[in-house]
């Protein structure tokens, strides 16, 4: 077809007008010739010709494109029809806004979280080395693995190993000491996640093996902010941990870890090594071609491969090796909550739709007579459902439009309350922007919204029954019994849903106050906890770390305000290291080992510190050093798990069995038993637990530890901490000779964000269910009073008759709660079957918690009736006469 | 915008009205009412339809370039619009002739094996 068709429409038509002209008089020519009179031929000509507008007009329809001009037509009209209804066009609006802002807000955290491809170059063939067991998979690795992994070239094209978090480093030389985030990765790494190099270049093979040299890469942001973007910066020494470092590259801004760095230093792994201690992880790129798998089958033959070399013991026979997506790793865990809450908000739009729709109704019902008479000259039942839709999607477009404004505004709230802890975010939830699929899912919605609203007042005030509703009086065309019903219908509904959510809130809140009862086990007030990064060469060996440990204690208690402090490599309710260990003595049976606890090296001052009581035995003692014989302190569940009748203080802990050579070590005399601490978080059940003296720990171990994480220092004050912080840092300042701390927090600000998430969900859900509860509120008082106003004539003539006003309060009222009810009765089903995908943000509360699913209905019924208690106490004011004059 | 639809009955009597139109043009340029006049004619009043609804065809054919058309002066010494078969026309009427003889051949055979 061409565009000739539409164009110089017009023109064509004067053009046709005059070819029918000349047509009209040819034909009478003709008559004229036949003998006929003027008059008669002209007739005729015409006759024959027929209506010669029928065919300029469809000549002219033909030219046009129908449906654009009807919908622009459609859509002049609605704005006309919806600004002269200004009260409820804003309130309509709003309503949808809101359900469209919540949508589009929580779909702009998904959206970077799980839908985003990650931003390395060909991310899908980015995959994650795992440790299969029966257990579960986790993704660390130590070196006889990575050197294993390394070497699986049939399916790898690179394999890079990198610390997760990482100890911190200390930069120095400068003005002030600063603690950075320096990750310690292998040479393939840059390669691997195709990270741009803007000056200088990575490590070499070289410099990543032992005793290649102090090197490191530093990234954008640290080379900006501390060098000032220094560009004779390659080739220059900075100070790390005491130590200079060479400078060789610098990682362009694009460059975005999850775990952000800000400078990368070599691992320079000993591959031949057999040191068995997993503080790594290992991602590695396909092969093209290569399926995950075709990977996991040859993954299968390795494990025999590293147990050939390795020894049968390294690995027990039921665990294995895996890859999973680089994304599906990062992204983990998060993915089910946060499609939990994209449901929620789901229900929160479904609310606002049906309220919407019941205006639409009340609105369409009181138009009853503008349609009939539409109908009556001439528009067909489609036009005039195409025109309600038209003015439902103006509606529900405006809505969109605000509801995206309001959703990125609520986007930035709902990252400032989230948790930490959900990846992909960016600093502050930068990576959350403004993106194509977040138009399109937003234009979606709102689409998608208006029909669904508009469709049901537009079907049913369309089947119009012309000459009942042309002659009925103005006041009494009012609600037809259909559309009552679809009113009662949305209410209903509308209660359902809320209910659901409500019932949900309410599970999430018995959780959250349930966390705050748990005693975590120890004291958190008035407790301040900081990390030092202890990564440098002075502290390869146990003696320096603990000569450290000791000063900084004694500093510190000479600090006025301080009670006591101690030093401890993993913190309480942070989650720690776990340690494999035999009872000596005691048959294993098959297992390579006795079992399995948390680890903790601490010194000797950390259960008086945190206040954690001694149940038994003795606690840690300043002599319980490397010259002392090797004593270990274990926590109740442990006792009790692996003692469940003897006496554990009458038996010896091997500790890392069958580890290599250099972390091996005498067994240790277990000489008490501490109560336990949630530290795993609160809402887990304490975990078996062993404790040793920082002091007493081998070398090998106390130089791994260096390296992978701070040494956190705990001080107790009886002032408030934050007071303290100056005087503190300056006296671990002085015994540590200058090493600065970081992440200095009380334990109080700790606990309170280990429940964090808790609260996050329980926060939102709790907005999203009173957002429903009170739209659920509204349209019942919508429909209630609605009804009442059609009912004015017949309420005056029941009082009329005699009705006492409280029987007609009642009346309504037992109307509105009817409605309710049955409300109430399919949310609490709904609920019921719902839970269930709760159940796993839930703690100390069932998913049908007994509670939840009364006080949850009777709160709001309580609601309901408040809202229809105004409509009813309206009836009761009907003045008989005025009603029944209205005729 | 044109949907691409399942030809209907109504699509088939526009076909052979545009298929008209072109076989009455093959002899030569011709103004609207001498083309209504000649299928008036020679369909013997078949197709009955009134005149007005040729001008829709007309203007459909010239716009897909079957037809061209211009302003000249009829017999009657009056002002007509007159069309001409173009190329694209004229192999268009091929098509359309060879298409509908091989339907009304297909409707004779059914008829015929029903009247068997």
């Amino acid at each position: 077809m061409s565009l000739r068709r539409f164009t110089h429409r017009s023109q064509k038509d004067n053009e046709l007008a005059e070819e029918i002209t000349s047509h009209l008089a040819h034909e009478q020519d003709r008559n004229t010739e036949r003998g006929l009179s003027a008059e008669e031929a002209r007739r005729q000509a015409r006759l024959k010709f027929g209506n010669p507008q029928v065919t300029r007009e469809r000549v002219w329809r033909y030219r046009s494109i129908a449906w654009i001009e009807d919908a622009w037509r459609d859509l002049r009209f609605a704005l006309r029809s919806l600004t002269k209804t200004p009260g409820f066009t804003a309130v309509a609006v709003l309503v949808i806004a809101v359900g469209i802002s919540v949508n589009t807000a929580v779909f702009s955290v998904i959206n970077t979280v799980l839908l985003k491809p990650l931003s390395y170059p060909d991310p899908q063939s980015l995959v994650q080395l795992m440790n299969l067991s029966p257990h579960g998979s986790f993704p660390m690795a130590n070196i006889p693995k990575f050197n294993t992994w390394h070497r699986q070239t049939s399916i790898f094209q690179q394999v890079a190993g990198y610390d997760v978090g990482g100890a911190g480093m200390n930069l120095t030389g400068g003005d002030h000491p600063e603690q950075v985030q320096g990750i310690h990765v292998t040479a393939g790494y840059f390669a691997l996640l195709g990270a741009p190099v803007v000056a200088g270049r990575t490590f070499t093979t070289m410099e990543d093996s032992p005793h290649g040299g102090h090197v490191a890469v530093l990234s954008y942001g640290l080379w900006k902010s501390r060098f000032g973007g220094n560009s004779n910066i390659v080739g220059s020494t900075i100070q790390l941990d005491g130590q200079p470092y060479l400078v060789v590259g610098v990682i362009g801004r694009s460059f975005v870890t999850d775990a952000p760095a800000d400078l990368w230093v070599p691992f320079q792994f000993d591959l031949t090594s057999q040191e068995m201690a997993h503080y790594f992880t290992v991602a590695a790129r396909l092969k093209p071609g290569i399926t995950l798998p075709q990977a996991n089958a040859q993954l299968k033959l390795a494990v025999d491969e590293y147990r050939r070399t390795y020894g049968t013991n390294s690995l027990s026979s039921q665990d294995g090796f895996g890859v999973v997506s680089l994304e599906e790793s990062i992204i983990g865990d998060t993915r089910f909550p946060l499609l939990v809450l994209l449901g929620a908000v789901g229900f929160v739009l479904l609310i606002a739709c049906a309220n919407v729709a019941n205006l639409l109704l009340a609105r369409a019902s009181a138009r009853k007579r503008e349609f009939a008479t539409r109908a009556a000259l001439g528009a067909g039942r489609s036009q005039i459902i195409r025109q309600l839709l038209t003015e439902s999607l103006v509606l529900s477009l405006s809505g969109g439009l605000l509801g995206l404004i309001l959703g990125f505004a609520g986007v930035r709230l709902l990252i400032s309350i989230s948790p930490g802890g959900i990846p992909r975010l960016g600093e502050g939830g930068s990576a959350v922007t403004l993106d194509p699929n977040i138009l399109l899912f937003t234009l979606g919605i709102s689409v998608f919204t208006g029909v669904l609203f508009g469709l049901f007042p537009a079907v049913s005030v369309s089947r119009p029954n012309l000459a009942a509703t042309l002659n009925e009086s103005g006041s009494r065309s009012g609600i037809s019994f259909r559309s009552s019903k679809l009113r009662s219908a949305l209410v209903v509904s509308e209660m359902a849903l809320a209910l659901i959510l409500v019932i949900g809130a309410a599970l999430l809140i018995r959780t959250y106050l349930k966390l705050q009862a748990v005693d975590p086990g120890f004291d958190p007030h008035n407790v301040l906890t900081m990390a030092m990064s202890i990564s440098g060469d002075r502290f390869q060996k146990t003696m320096p770390v603990a000569q450290v440990i000791r000063d900084g204690t004694e500093r510190l208690r000479a600090v006025p305000g301080v009670v006591d402090a101690a030093a401890t490599n993993c913190l309480a309710l942070q989650g720690g290291f776990g340690m494999i260990f035999d009872i000596v003595g005691r048959p294993k049976g098959n297992a390579p080992f006795t079992g399995g606890a948390g680890f903790y090296s601490i010194s000797y001052s950390y259960f008086d510190t945190f206040k954690i009581p001694l149940l038994r035995g003795r606690r840690f003692t300043e002599q319980d050093d490397g010259s002392a014989p090797g004593v270990v302190i274990i926590n109740q569940a442990m006792a009790r798990q692996y003692w469940p009748k003897g006496d554990p203080l009458n038996d010896r802990l091997q500790i890392a069995p069958g580890a290599g050579p250099a972390f091996a070590e005498p067994p240790r005399q277990i000489v008490g038993i501490v109560g336990d601490t949630h530290d795993d978080g609160l809402d887990r059940d304490p975990m078996p637990m062993m404790f040793i003296p920082l002091a007493q720990m081998p070398d090998a171990e106390t130089a791994l530890n260096s390296r992978v994480a701070p040494l956190w220092w705990i001080v107790r004050s009886n002032v408030d901490p934050h007071t303290l912080v100056t005087p503190i840092t300056a006296a671990l300042r002085e015994a540590s000779g200058g090493l600065p701390v970081a992440h200095v927090r009380t334990m109080e600000e700790i606990e309170i964000r280990t429940t964090s998430r808790q609260r996050f969900n329980m926060l939102l859900l709790t907005i999203f269910g009173a957002a429903g509860m009170l739209m659920a509120g509204i349209g019942v008082y919508g429909v209630m009073s609605y009804s009442v106003q059609q009912r004015t004539q017949e309420l005056g003539i029941r009082m009329a008759l005699g009705a006492q006003a409280s029987t007609l309060r009642n009346m309504v009222i037992g109307q509105g709660m009817g409605l309710t009810l049955v409300g109430v009765v399919i949310g609490i089903a709904g609920a019921f079957w719902l839970t269930r995908f709760l159940a796993s943000f839930l703690f100390g509360v069932k998913a049908w918690d007994p509670l939840a699913f009364i006080a949850t209905p009777v709160l709001l019924s309580a609601v309901a009736l408040i809202a229809i208690l105004i409509p009813a106490q309206r009836a009761t004011r009907v003045d008989p006469m005025t009603a029944l004059r209205l005729e | 915008m044109v949907l691409k639809r399942p030809p209907e009955a109504g699509d088939i009597l526009q076909g052979t009205l545009d298929m008209l139109i072109l076989r009455t043009l093959v002899t030569g340029p011709a103004h609207g009412h001498t083309i209504a006049q000649v299928i008036e004619h020679t369909s013997e009043n078949a197709l009955d339809v009134e005149q007005g609804s040729l001008y829709p065809a007309l203007h459909r054919l010239e716009d897909r370039g079957w037809l061209s058309s211009q302003w000249g002066v009829s017999e009657n010494n009056r002002r007509a619009k007159f069309y001409q078969l173009t190329a694209k026309g004229r192999k268009e009427l091929a098509a359309a002739t060879g298409r509908w003889q091989r339907m009304t051949r297909a409707i004779g055979l059914i008829l015929g094996e029903q009247n068997e």
